[in-house]
């Protein structure tokens, strides 16, 4: 939980009291299971102390019995004992009434366990991990980009914990404790008043205490995860990089690092012990102080006759033990409400940040778009940094564009603004005419086909992956498009097929697998438009042409982008854009860029010369871009 | 929300099969926990009053319940007030001791506790070192890191609390045993009977528990697993506008985990109040069996008050025992896998009698020989017995030469590229390093006289600086400088964000391919090698960069011999020598030009390279 509150589109943090009262509201949604917990929790307590007074009463009977003299004890909420009864019978009731408010508190203890759980674990982590996890996937690209893997798992999963914390162990287990404490505090004031002050005078002590220590000790803890993490971290990193690290023959400065951290961990530590070490032996004597005042003052009480024994001291022993249990728990409470805050926090952000891009109410239902694509004086800034400025562009449909540029130049932006992965702050974008901003998302998300640098695929079967896009596909229709992305050959070759399983991130098939299979999952969904983002990058030259057959056939009929670096690549195209700094610099064909002195000639001749032999001109693309 | 149940068969499979040696708990074997003391010898003197202190905590803690007992049961039943006020500051005096000796008790054995994990962990990571590059290859990182973690964190609950607290508990209940017969012998005997049966509800509902935890731990690496899927999916899920079928599956996965933790505190919904029903048993058992024996006079009334605080001290200790032998046990399957890491015998390592690789340029008079000389003779090579890899494979590479591997994937290249560096080590035949043989060659004296870029382009974490300086550590700022001048690329260097001094992140996040690429090439000029390993990266790097590295590297094979497994055309054509592998075997060799004069192999694989670039 130590990474910085990262970026999101929320507006102004909210204030501690805001998200409490944010945090009540959660709650008050389950105010029925909640108020299920805490009658089953008030009964439990009742019972609990009804089976502790029996006790007393059964030793101050047989005292009665024993020794001559003594009164009959009574108890208030109690039934009088019969004066003249058979000692053993009546011995065998007390006991009897013992067992059974024990097995009583069994039961209804078995369903408060049961209840609390089934309020927190069916109801509210479910819903609101639903709830965060949904919102999530509709959120824009640029919260991933500001935060890591990590740290969003960690919100689905330990912070939405930390939430649901403050329900059931923050509000329901005050509400209880501060009931409880009450009950004991009348209960054993009852007993005799001034043993109640006198043992209940450390109690502040103690409570200041825990919370002045778990305060104390947080920030101290937070330093001993974050040294173990950079520990941990350094192990790792030194495992993946270990052919370096030998290769450069680095292992005794490496070792030597990485110790250095181990022993940074260990001295930290250190003082963490020191002050645990500290801390709970004095509460200990804290209470055997109370166990001191309890025999010394109680006992006096007893000997003047102001106290019953049974009735009176052992009670208020088991009393103040369970007292004493409860106050311990303040340390944790606190604790608990600084952890569910945090968490609170980073997943109202998430909860509470603007689905950038959605359908607008007035959205047209359209199945089935042509394919022209048309940008109107398109500007887009990432975070004030302009990345596509000012672009005009009318591509009808059908037509194949390759975009070349350097890195950062916005060619990938720019293919995004098209299923409106960004909105640009200027301009508009067209498809057949229409603002895609007045067409349904989903209308539109399903009429463009995407395949990307890298191309992810789910740890799924092959099929499963091909109709990603599309879960209700016929076999039939995964096999078409499997063929259509010359992919159908080497799925026929793997174990299972189609049903074959790719492990994580389809890392079992090779590079040009993967983005076969990738183009598969473009095209089953038969696109008018289709999105390639540099699908040749990460293989190599090879094998790169197994995949021009496929982008061949993917590319027939389509209007297509492609961002490409290979004039083997680009001069495929209809029309090819150069761009530079978010601008196009220049466009035409293959042949007309050629013609023109500018960025084109330059990089093609680079590619080209590199050959030497002006009769391979063809050859050299292949290898030397 | 559409959470169709029709997809929910493939969440199967996002469970990964548990390894064969991933036992959760082992029985406890002596060997082990006497090796596992033995890693508290730093500490010896503070291990010994530890056991000192834990032994007087263990008479104390009974001490102290007992007192109160006879407090109640003597001078406060008999109204002594005198007795009274000893026995009470006696008890002020005893309880202060008690807490001074828990301050130490505790103190000790988490610094016990942490030493030894801290030299475990320093074990762990010198044996990794050790281990030829082979054992990386196979091993997977999830399950090396789990040895320096949980295993380890599982073996910290093994030392600093099991045995002591452990003690502890039985001490407590010894003695609560011996007050206790002292006292009443025929009650105490009742109450021992009840023992086993608590022990054996204890054990029963544990092993229940363990089981169901471990159910829903894995029920919860299958949200985890999912979640990482969807965080890097995200803009493949958003592009085929797949969220409501993904929040689907997410919810059937969440609903099956809640499922598993409500069985799980179903289960120890049972054992609590079980444990607690078992207590208030006692309590009503002995008021009517103490009370039969003192109404026949068999029995004081005193003794069956100092009876109510001892049987506590008595039973408590069961349940804290129970839980501690569960630890005991995951703590051995712990320590036994981080034993079995440790103990791990690399496959190889160097001979006894290996000699340094002679740098002729340290060697007055002989700066001539700048680059090594590398021959393979009739070299066989394979990473799993019966699977062969390099089959007879020979060549030579002269001083400065560059030779390019060429080939397809898994024909080799990179295999040759591992026994030059003694990463692997030949099957048979020879690799001979300036005439000798490599096995004869120590590979600390080889990897300095060597530089390598890999096709990952792998940074740490730290700054480029620090990435650099990884190849000489002594080098300064300025001798980094210059190694990015003479490989003509210290402009690039200098723009990024923070010059020299950028973070890069996991992986060398933040930098693009081409700078992680640039990064490492410098890195292989600082160490001024005589033998540049390469693995050319196959992703393509915009142009103009590309044009950049391309010079870089020129310049940084210059004078130096280099194996380049090559997949830029650029790279072969530059190549002294050429080598052609298909499965393991040599198909052809010579110059680029002499190869596709002869119109083999070689001149088929350039085709194709010509077919690609011509169709369009």
């Amino acid at each position: 939980m130590e990474d910085p509150p990262p970026t999101t589109a929320a507006a102004a943090p909210i204030s501690n009291w805001g998200l409490i009262r944010r945090l009540f509201g959660l709650a008050w949604r389950y105010r029925r299971q909640c108020l299920q917990v805490l009658i089953l929790q008030l009964i439990l307590l009742t019972l609990g102390l009804s089976g502790l007074s029996l006790t007393g009463l059964g030793i101050d009977y047989i005292r009665h019995v024993v020794v001559p003299g003594l009164p009959l004890p009574a108890m208030r909420f109690l039934p009088n004992l019969p004066a003249d009864g058979e000692p053993l019978l009546v011995l065998l009731a007390i006991a009897g009434g013992i067992l059974g408010f024990a097995i009583l508190r069994a039961f209804l203890n078995y369903a408060y366990t049961l209840s609390i759980n089934i309020l927190v674990q069916r109801h509210l982590v479910v819903d609101l991990r639903g709830e965060v996890y949904d919102k999530l996937q509709r959120l824009s690209f640029r919260f991933f980009d500001a935060n890591s893997t990590g740290s969003i798992i960690t919100r689905v999963t330990g912070d939405v914990q930390a939430v649901r914390m403050f329900v059931d162990q923050v509000l329901i287990q005050c509400v209880i404790m501060v009931i409880s404490l009450t009950i004991y505090i009348i209960f054993m004031a009852s007993l005799s008043p001034s043993l109640t002050i006198a043992c209940l005078a450390t109690t502040p002590v103690l409570a200041i205490m825990s919370a002045v220590f778990s305060k104390r000790i947080q920030p101290r803890y937070a330093q001993s995860r974050k040294l173990i993490d950079r520990m941990v971290q350094h192990f790792a990193e030194s495992v993946q990089g270990m052919q370096v690290t030998k290769a450069f023959g680095r292992e005794a400065e490496d070792r030597a690092a990485f110790e250095a951290k181990n022993e940074a961990v260990l001295v930290q530590q250190q003082g963490i012990f020191w002050r645990v070490s500290f801390f709970s032996p004095s509460v200990g004597l804290l209470t055997r102080i109370n166990i001191v005042i309890l025999l010394g003052f109680g006992g006096l009480q007893v000997m003047r006759g102001e106290l019953a024994l049974g009735t009176g001291l052992l009670i208020f022993a088991g009393l103040l033990e369970q007292f004493s249990g409860q106050v311990n728990q303040v340390a944790t409470l606190v604790n608990s409400v600084q952890q569910s805050l945090i968490g609170a926090r980073r997943v109202f952000e998430i909860l509470d940040a603007p689905i950038e891009i959605q359908s607008g109410e007035s959205a047209q239902r359209r199945s089935g778009l042509k394919g022209r694509v048309t940008f109107e004086a398109v500007s887009f800034a990432h975070a004030d940094v302009p990345v596509v400025r000012d672009v005009n562009l009318d591509v009808p449909a059908g037509t194949c564009v390759a975009i070349l540029g350097a890195t950062g130049a916005g060619k990938s932006t720019l293919m995004s603004l098209i299923p409106r992965f960004f909105d640009p702050q200027q301009g508009r974008v067209l498809i057949d005419g229409i603002d895609i901003r007045e067409l349904h998302l989903d209308d539109l998300r399903h009429g463009i086909g995407l395949v990307f640098q890298e191309s992810f695929l789910f740890s799924n079967t092959v099929a499963a992956n091909i109709a990603f896009g599309h879960p209700d596909a016929t076999r039939e229709q995964v096999e078409k498009a499997a063929r259509i992305a010359a992919a159908h050959d080497f799925i026929m070759a793997l174990p299972q097929g189609y049903d074959t399983v790719l492990g994580e991130g389809g890392n079992s098939l090779s590079g040009g697998q993967r983005q076969r299979l990738a183009l598969a999952r473009a095209i089953l969904l038969e696109p008018a438009i289709l999105l390639l983002d540099d699908p040749t990058a990460a293989i190599d030259a090879q094998t790169e042409q197994e995949i021009f057959t496929a982008l061949d056939n993917a590319i027939a009929g389509r209007t297509t982008f492609i961002v490409a670096h290979r004039v083997s690549t680009l001069r495929r195209a209809d029309l090819i854009l150069v761009m530079e700094n978010g601008r196009i610099v220049q466009s035409g064909t293959h042949a007309e860029l050629m013609r023109a002195p500018g960025a084109y000639r330059r990089v093609a001749s680079l590619q080209l010369l590199d050959g030497r032999e002006l009769t391979a001109d063809i050859t050299e693309t292949g290898g030397a871009a | 929300m559409t959470p169709s149940s029709s997809s929910l068969p493939s969440l199967t499979i996002l469970q990964k099969p548990a390894g064969e040696d991933d036992h959760h708990a082992r029985p406890l074997e002596w060997g082990l926990i006497r090796r596992l003391f033995g890693y508290t010898k730093p500490l010896a003197g503070k291990r010994n009053w530890l056991i000192f202190f834990t032994l007087s905590r263990a008479l104390q803690l009974p001490m102290l319940a007992w007192l109160v007992g006879v407090i109640i049961s003597g001078p406060i039943t008999r109204g002594d007030h005198h007795a009274l006020m000893i026995a009470v500051s006696g008890y002020a005096l005893l309880g202060f001791l008690t807490e001074a000796t828990f301050h130490f008790r505790q103190r000790f054995a988490q610094e016990l506790g942490e030493t030894v994990v801290n030299r475990l962990r320093n074990d762990i990571f010198a044996c990794l070192q050790r281990q030829p590059m082979g054992f990386f290859h196979r091993t997977k990182l999830g399950r090396i890191i789990g040895r320096m973690t949980s295993d380890v964190e599982a073996l910290r609950a093994g030392i600093q609390d099991v045995l002591f607290v452990s003690i502890v508990q039985l001490g407590q209940m010894a003695v609560a045993a011996v007050l206790m017969a002292w006292t009443d012998w025929v009650m105490f005997m009742v109450i021992v009977c009840m023992a086993p049966i608590l022990w054996a509800l204890n054990r029963y509902f544990r092993v229940r528990l363990s089981h169901y935890s471990r159910i829903t731990q894995e029920s919860f690496s299958r949200i985890t697993a999912n979640l990482a899927e969807s965080v890097n999916g995200i803009r493949v899920t958003q592009g085929f506008v797949r969220e409501d079928v993904n929040a689907g599956l997410f919810r059937s996965l969440i609903a099956d985990h809640a499922r598993y933790n409500i069985s799980l505190a179903r289960t120890s919904a049972v054992l609590v109040p079980l444990l607690e029903l078992n207590t208030q048993f006692f309590i009503s058992a002995l008021l009517m069996l103490g009370g039969w024996r003192t109404f026949g006079g068999h029995m004081e009334l005193g003794d069956l008050i100092t009876f109510f605080f001892l049987t506590n001290l008595f039973f408590n200790p069961i349940q804290a025992l129970a839980n501690q032998y569960n630890h005991a046990l995951v703590s051995m399957a712990g320590a036994e896998r981080v034993f079995r890491l440790i103990d791990l015998k690399p496959e190889w390592s160097d001979a006894d009698d290996a000699m340094e690789l002679p740098d002729p340029r340290t060697e007055a008079g002989t700066a001539a020989a700048e680059g090594l000389h590398i021959e393979f003779r009739d070299v066989n090579f394979s990473y799993v017995a019966g699977t062969p890899v390099l089959k007879r494979v020979s060549f030579e590479a002269r001083p400065g030469q560059t030779v390019a591997l060429v080939g397809h994937t898994g024909s080799g290249k990179s295999s040759i590229l591992n026994l030059v560096s003694k990463f692997y080590l030949p099957d048979s035949g020879l690799v001979l390093l300036d005439g000798r043989d490599l096995m004869a060659t120590t590979s600390g004296s080889l990897h300095r006289q060597m530089g390598m870029v890999m096709q990952q382009n792998f940074l740490f974490t730290g700054t480029v600086f620090e990435n650099i300086r990884l190849a000489k550590p002594e080098a300064t700022e300025e001798d980094v400088r210059a190694a990015a001048r003479s490989l003509d690329c210290l402009d690039m260097i200098d723009a990024l964000p923070n010059g020299l001094h950028t973070e890069v992140g996991e992986h060398g996040g933040g930098l693009s391919l081409g700078q992680r690429q640039l990064v490492c090439f410098t890195r292989a000029m600082l160490s001024d090698p005589r033998l540049v390993i390469l693995d050319e990266a196959t992703s393509s790097i915009d142009a103009l960069t590309e044009e950049r590295l391309q010079t870089a590297l020129k310049l940084l094979l210059k004078g130096r011999t280099s194996l380049v497994v090559a997949h830029r055309l650029s790279t072969i054509r530059h190549a002294d020598l050429v080598l052609v592998l298909d499965q393991g075997e040599v198909m052809e060799r010579g110059t680029h030009e002499e190869l596709l004069a002869l119109g083999g192999h070689y001149a088929d694989l350039h085709a194709q390279f010509v077919q690609t670039s011509s169709e369009g």
